[in-house]
């Protein structure tokens, strides 16, 4: 019990014991603080002889791996384990920690570890304390489901999540929801073997009852493990995905969209985009409305207008009837390019070449102004300058042709980019640079800006 | 009254008990403080720029920061080609080609046979895209394998716990408590087919080999003596806490204040003795007449000040200096020691603050310049005792071999020293962009390699991060301590981005920032020591987004501060990661994706022992393998991670980092020394780490990777490694050992560093009178080379040589005994030696019986002459690393032996001495003299400045920062150009609140290595800036020189 009790104090006391860890005036911590008080330091209270190889031999083991020494931090290892019986309590206590960390560490890349030492050092470290049952319990299952060990991980997850050790905290609370979110996941894993058992069943096979009676059960028992984790705010995609997935195949449409729509909308939770482009596939799958889609990718524009789903926006957008879609339309393409992993991306730049001819066509000048005006100071540089013409020539004559017909709508024909490229000779291409010159001498905005 | 507005706004931010005491003190304070910083030999002040200029600015009138301006260019520095920069505005610049000076052919006419210089190169500028093109192709192919979107995001990301709050929250379960190896942990969700066995075998057995033990010089040692500076030891108080539990850090104030008092007496209190100049009555009985009672501080100052025999300055006490001592003691000491006592802390404080985290470096000041072909390019590192020229050092890589230095290296002296060097190929162009303290220069890099000036910046209240735009070539981002940031494009001129004196997320103390770009053009990361934000330069000024918050959402520690931010993007368009950037803390390492804030992607704990404030990621050394990313510590260490993950997928480590041979781990490639000259070599090895680059050479059989290290002595190491990519399980690395040529090239390093002369010691009271016990010896005169060598290594401290008794160097073996004096001990040693110890011992016992007095009497003397070949290594003054004696228990000793023979005599004959008083007294002079002049000069500066028109007038005029005066100087290629510069081409000042300030910021590019005065005709605007040059100079370097 003393031991327990040890323990249970231990919170309170982790500020005292931290040795790695002094702070300046400056409120900041410095790791390496310690290192120059020892190299001064005549007075205070001498370490002991056991203090002193302890720590010595833990910074052994920390550059052995550094090296990717496995065998000699193995050797060292060994001689550390004797830290789990330290006299000072504070360190004994966040000794099993440290001990579980490097040692699985060893294990998973010694070469001749094996999944059964790593089984009995795990079960072995849940043990000794009680703060780390549940954080070891957890990547031990995460080491057997990367063996291929499914049920062994799953046992190890199911003896986790009924451990429970005196009040519950609202840490061992998250980690238990989280293994038993695992848990769904692996439950996920099975159904959807099923899943695929069963599409390769006929349906009036015998055996497709009981198997989808089978899943039916766990899809339930998933259901319940995955669906607290997902109310606490965090990234939970795998889990999120999975379960919609689930719900889908069981026709709880409603379900699956409360769900998504709380991931995606919840304020406590991080902007994710992923959890936006959940929703938009689940409602395109559901055959929502246009608007509805809209509505989703338009905040998903928002917050990451690189997405290579903004395509689908703009065309979305094209296909409209409103008016401020198509010019949002516009938007959305101009946003795209802005990004410097965009600068080669033909769609993108053959969708506005395109629909830049037709706003302009459409006589909606005002629109591209809007857009140009803030970009005019650095897209020449940036997309247009004579550098790319050559480069963007030599590599990919189509990305080319599409980027200097932009630049001579945006520029006027007088531009570098446009120039260049319409001074090149090509044969394939010869018919489709006549129309650029004709629609720039055409539509181009500095033209009608005279 | 620019220098002292900027000096003002320093003062007043170190707090209002500095200002209160600054108002209280007076300027006599002010200057006994200067004094003090200059001339206390504990503190050892390196000058920083910016403290000179802080302190000598009011009284000096050099106005803040004129100290270091971007000087000549002596390289070849050819202009040109400035129709490269495309859409930059820079325009007359080509036409002023400057002409060969003697130092361009002393820089390389080599070079240019070599390359061929081409003179069609000013005419077209066509020849770097070309080039360029060739390079890029050639990079492009390795990275053929990465997908044309490279901008997707992850479609599932690593489950994470998202909690809101402040550090070091308790109850917050940290997800990261994961190992290393949960990056690599494939969720059977994400790949149902079940592959998972398959990939991360290949992964974990990742690992780059050093090709030797340690790192290797590439540069020999500069001329520059270098000194370690101040240590732990030297600050902190060293006696224990009897009760505590860990010891604590507690700064020894009185100890440095009573070394400063007994050193420097007449500085300490000469300046209070000024101020009661005239006579003043001392308490006295009535009984004694006036002569005893009144003392005439000029005659105690003439006893101070000029016949104050420094040999011994308790020798000759007067009659009246001791009268004084005894009655004003009870004032003089207070006054004294509540003014600088406190002054002293603050200083003491700041130097302690340093020593645990010096963030001038981050970001590093090594820099690689790719060149035309894959395996040339320049390493660009600053080299000087102050670090103030920047050198252009080409460099060829090979696969095979190790890396060949090229010629000579270009140099560009600057006037201040180079903290931070950037470097990045924008559409083909390689510019160059390096931070001082209160500078910041921007150069062009032509194919040939020649640097060529674009645009200085002046920072007044102290740059802290340079950052070049990977977009848009010649664009680049600027941080000031005072908060602001600011863009600086050929375009649109200066421009405020944003602006917050405070901090981020909480309050924090530090005034370090930092910014860098994103992958949108428009946005930039503004980073301080509690969280990183992103801001978009064209929205409303202030708001942004979080991108990496301190607390509970990285589930950061208790005290965790951000140390650096990079943007990993900036490998130009091709990058794998354009949207990530990487946070270092002093425990962690972050990966953020700009399109999810606030929660990093991968926290990895690097346990490094010293504040990582460099990072290099680098292409995939090979298509399909991860990508390197280095980081790298103050102290020195190195670690390399794997980053993998492209597009698709998240970001992930691939195996376990590595860490990387230190330069300490080199010391065993070097000869055996003796312990002094091994201690110097050991010191010098664990310089900190101030720069990093590293290149990737032609592609070869197995990727073979170059790193390069600057250190703060200035030395440039270089280490190869080379991948071994599938070891197998049972695989053990052979050990790398030291080549022949790899310990030749280390002892020829070793020889060119004992050669340099140690930093000359600052003034220290002797001790006690060596001389006259080494003058002990001097009457038996026995002439011929033994005895005079003897002599000479005694008297230079030095172990004796075998050489130093002219005889010939033995062929290598080991050290056999030498047939010594008779005594036991030897005897006993070379009995054991050849293996005859018993029988010696059989000897020993048979004629212990025997003489008895004889031998005894051998062993004494030799004792003693080994005490004393001891002794005179220890008195040796320029030992820096031997702590000087406490006052208290050395000055008894000292006080009985006057020096018998008049110095000057002395100093002659013994160089490590030469110099020493008269050094001190030197400076002791020279500020003396410059006392008076000190108010008067400001007139001339702002002279200059009404001169100097501001001309353009830039669109974003009303966005132009206030606060950080960043004055933009034209560009000029030529030190003719520059000269020029205020009236033929325009200078945008950025300050409408304060029109008329003295700016020293005009660019005086003076030809490198003259004197101001062999500069040509400056133009008649900036008289007083040469003036203060030389002044300033010395002010800056002196005490970089030991004090």
């Amino acid at each position: 019990m003393s031991d327990f009790s040890e323990e249970l104090i231990r919170p309170t006391t982790e500020d005292e014991q931290g040795e790695p860890c002094v702070r300046s005036g400056s409120g900041m911590c410095f790791p390496w603080l310690q290192k120059h008080i020892e190299s001064i330091a005549s007075g205070g209270k001498q370490e002991k002889d056991f203090a002193q190889t302890t720590s010595a031999c833990l910074n052994f083991i920390q550059e052995a791996l550094l090296k990717h020494q496995w065998q000699r931090a193995a050797e060292y290892m060994h001689s550390y384990l004797q830290v789990l019986e330290d006299t000072d309590s504070n360190k004994r206590q966040g000794a099993p920690e440290i001990v579980w960390r490097l040692g699985s560490e060893i294990l998973y890349y010694h070469p001749k570890s094996s999944v059964e030492t790593f089984n009995t050092f795990a079960d072995r470290m849940k043990n000794i304390g009680i703060t780390n049952y549940l954080k070891i319990s957890l990547q031990h299952a995460l080491y057997l489901l990367h063996h291929g060990l499914l049920e062994d991980a799953n046992r190890i997850l199911t003896q986790a999540e009924t451990w429970r050790y005196g009040e519950k905290s609202s840490s061992q609370e998250v980690l238990v929801n989280l293994i038993q979110a695992y848990k769904g996941l692996l439950q996920y894993y099975s159904w959807y073997k099923k899943k695929m058992e069963l599409s390769k069943l006929d349906k009036d096979d015998y055996a497709y009852n009981t198997a989808s009676q089978n899943m039916l059960n766990h899809s339930w028992k998933t259901s319940i493990n995955l669906c607290t984790l997902i109310q606490i705010p965090g990234v939970w995609d795998p889990f999120v995905k999975s379960y919609i997935e689930m719900l889908e195949f069981y026709g709880d449409q409603d379900g699956a969209r409360e769900v998504l729509n709380n991931y995606a909308y919840d304020e406590k939770f991080p902007s994710n985009p992923n959890a936006h482009v959940y929703l938009y596939n689940f409602l395109k799958r559901e055959k929502a409305p246009r608007e509805k889609l809209i509505s989703v990718l338009k905040i998903l524009y928002q917050i990451v207008p690189s997405h290579k789903l903004m395509l689908e926006f703009h065309r979305l957008l094209r296909k409209s009837d409103k008016e401020e879609h198509h010019k949002l339309g516009l938007e959305v393409l101009f946003g795209i390019l802005d990004f410097a992993g965009c600068t080669k991306n033909i769609t993108a730049w053959k969708y506005l070449a395109k629909y830049l001819k037709q706003t302009l066509m459409g006589s909606h000048l005002a629109w591209v102004q809007e857009e140009w005006n803030s970009r005019k100071s650095w897209w020449p540089s940036f997309h247009f300058s004579y550098f790319w013409a050559k480069s963007n020539w030599k590599d990919d004559k189509t990305l080319a042709c599409e980027k200097a017909l932009v630049a001579g709508l945006l520029l006027g024909k007088g531009c570098k980019y446009f120039r260049y490229i319409s001074k090149q000779d090509h044969q394939a291409l010869k018919k489709k640079m006549k129309q650029m010159k004709k629609s720039v001498k055409k539509y181009s905005i500095v033209n009608s800006g005279l | 009254m620019a220098g002292l507005e900027g000096w003002r706004g320093q003062w007043a931010r170190s707090g209002a008990t500095r200002a209160l005491l600054h108002a209280r003190a007076s300027a006599h304070v002010g200057r006994t403080w200067y004094n003090c910083r200059r001339m206390c030999p504990r503190l050892r002040l390196h000058s920083s720029a910016r403290e000179v200029s802080l302190w000598s600015a009011p009284e000096a009138g050099l106005g803040g920061g004129t100290s270091c301006l971007p000087g000549s260019i002596s390289s070849p520095a050819r202009g040109g080609g400035s129709s490269l920069l495309c859409g930059c505005r820079v325009e007359g610049s080509r036409a002023r080609v400057p002409p060969w000076g003697s130092l361009v052919a002393r820089g390389s006419g080599k070079r240019h046979a070599e390359v061929g210089f081409p003179e069609e190169h000013g005419a077209t500028g066509s020849r770097a895209p070309e080039a360029a093109v060739q390079f890029r192709s050639l990079r492009k192919a390795r990275v053929t394998v990465a997908p044309v979107f490279k901008m997707d995001f992850p479609s599932s990301l690593p489950p994470s716990l998202f909690m809101t709050g402040p550090l070091g929250q308790s109850d917050v379960p940290d997800l990261s408590f994961m190992c290393s190896w949960r990056d690599a942990l494939t969720l059977p969700a994400s790949s149902p087919q079940g592959s998972q066995d398959s990939a991360p075998h290949v992964a974990k057995a990742l690992l780059w080999e050093p090709d030797m033990p340690g790192p290797l010089p590439l540069l020999p040692p500069g001329p520059d003596p270098w000194d370690p500076g101040l240590t732990a030891k030297d600050l902190l108080f060293r006696g224990g806490y009897q009760f505590r539990r860990h010891p604590r850090a507690v700064l020894d104030v009185t100890e440095q204040i009573s070394r400063f008092l007994w050193n420097h007496g007449d500085i300490a209190f000469a300046p209070l003795g000024r101020l009661l100049l005239e006579n003043f009555k001392l308490e006295g009985a009535h009984s004694r007449s006036k002569t005893k009672t009144v003392v005439s501080v000029k005659r105690l100052h003439q006893d101070l000040g000029g016949h104050q025999p420094w040999g011994c300055p308790w020798a000759y006490l007067s009659q009246r200096q001791r009268r004084f001592s005894i009655l004003g003691a009870p004032i003089l000491s207070t006054s004294v020691a509540s003014l600088l006592g406190e002054l002293l802390h603050e200083e003491l404080a700041l130097r302690w603050e340093r020593l645990l985290l010096d963030d001038a470096c981050t970001g590093g000041a090594l820099a690689w310049v790719p060149g035309r072909t894959p395996g040339a390019g320049q390493l660009v590192y600053p080299v000087g005792g102050a670090m103030d020229t920047l050198c252009f050092q080409k460099v060829s890589l090979t696969p095979e071999s190790e890396p060949q230095v090229l010629s000579d290296p270009g140099r560009i002296q600057l006037r201040g020293p180079v903290r931070q060097v950037v470097t990045r190929s924008v559409q083909g162009e390689a510019l160059l962009a390096v931070r001082s303290d209160h500078h910041c220069g921007l150069w062009k890099v032509s194919t040939q390699g020649q640097p060529a000036p674009l645009q200085v910046l002046q920072v007044d209240k102290g740059a802290t991060g340079i950052s070049l735009s990977p977009h848009l070539p010649g664009e680049l981002v600027i941080c000031s301590r005072s908060g602001v940031v600011c863009l600086w494009s050929a375009e649109d001129g200066l421009r405020q981005i944003y602006k917050d004196p405070e901090t981020l997320v909480f309050r924090d103390p530090s005034s370090w920032r930092w910014a860098d770009f994103t992958a949108h053009p428009r946005v930039l990361t503004v980073g301080d020591r509690t969280g990183v934000k992103m801001v978009d330069t064209q929205g409303p000024p202030g708001c942004g987004l979080l991108l990496f918050r301190g607390g509970a959402e990285a589930s950061c520690q208790k005290g965790e501060r951000v140390l650096l931010t990079q943007h990993l993007g900036d490998l130009g368009p091709e990058s794998l990661h354009p949207m990530l950037h990487l946070i270092c803390t002093q425990f962690s390492l972050y990966l953020v994706d700009e399109r999810l804030p606030l929660v990093p992607l991968l926290k990895w704990n690097h346990g490094l022992r010293s504040a990582p404030l460099l990072a290099r990621l680098l292409p995939p050394p090979r298509p399909g393998l991860p990508q390197p990313l280095l980081l790298a510590s103050q102290g020195g260490e190195l670690q390399l991670l794997h980053l993998a993950g492209v597009g698709a997928s998240t970001p992930r480590l691939v195996g376990l980092p590595q860490s990387l041979p230190t330069r300490s781990d080199s010391l065993s490639a070097f000869p055996l020394l003796e312990p002094k000259s091994h201690r110097r070599l050991q010191e010098r090895l664990k310089a900190p780490t101030v720069g990093l680059a590293a290149a990737i050479p032609p592609p070869a059989s197995t990727p073979v990777l170059s790193l390069f290290q600057l250190s703060a002595a200035g030395d440039v190491f270089h280490q190869r490694l080379h991948l071994r990519a599938d070891p197998g399980p049972n695989a053990r690395a052979p050990a790398a050992s030291w080549t022949p040529q790899a310990t030749a090239c280390c002892s020829r390093w070793l020889e060119a560093l004992l050669e340099v002369p140690l930093t000359p010691s600052v003034w220290a009271a002797p001790t006690f009178s060596h001389r006259r016990l080494l003058g002990g010896f001097e009457p038996q005169k026995v002439e011929g080379p033994v005895p005079e060598g003897f002599r000479r290594a005694m008297a230079q401290g030095r172990l004796l040589q075998r050489r130093d008794l002219g005889l010939l160097p033995t062929e290598e073996r080991p050290p056999a005994p030498e047939p010594g004096p008779e005594d036991e001990l030897s005897e006993r040693l070379e009995a054991a030696w050849e293996f005859g110890a018993a029988a010696w011992w059989e000897r020993q016992r048979g004629s212990r019986a025997g003489p008895g007095k004889q031998p005894k009497r051998h062993k004494r003397r030799t004792q003693l002459s080994s005490t004393f070949s001891s002794l005179s290594g220890r008195v040796d003054l320029s030992d820096a690393a031997s702590p000087a004696p406490s006052p208290d228990h050395t000055l008894p000793e000292a006080r009985p032996q006057p020096p018998r023979t008049p110095p000057s005599q002395e100093l002659t004959q013994e160089p490590w001495a030469q110099g020493v008083p008269s050094e001190r007294q030197q400076t002791l002079r020279d500020y003396m003299a410059e006392l008076p002049l000190r108010t008067d000069t400001p007139g001339g500066a702002s002279a200059l400045s009404s001169q100097t028109p501001s001309v353009r007038a830039t669109p974003s005029r009303q966005h132009a920062p206030q606060d950080c005066t960043v004055q933009q100087l034209p560009r000029g290629d030529t030190p003719e150009g520059t000269t020029l510069l205020s009236s033929q081409t325009p200078s945008v000042r950025a300050t409408p609140s304060r029109p008329h300030t003295p700016r020293d910021g005009i660019v005086q590019q003076l030809p490198r290595g003259d004197t101001p005065e062999g500069a040509t005709p400056p133009s008649s605007q900036t008289p007083s800036f040469l003036a203060t040059r030389s002044g300033s100079q010395r002010l800056r370097k002196k005490p970089r020189m030991g004090f």
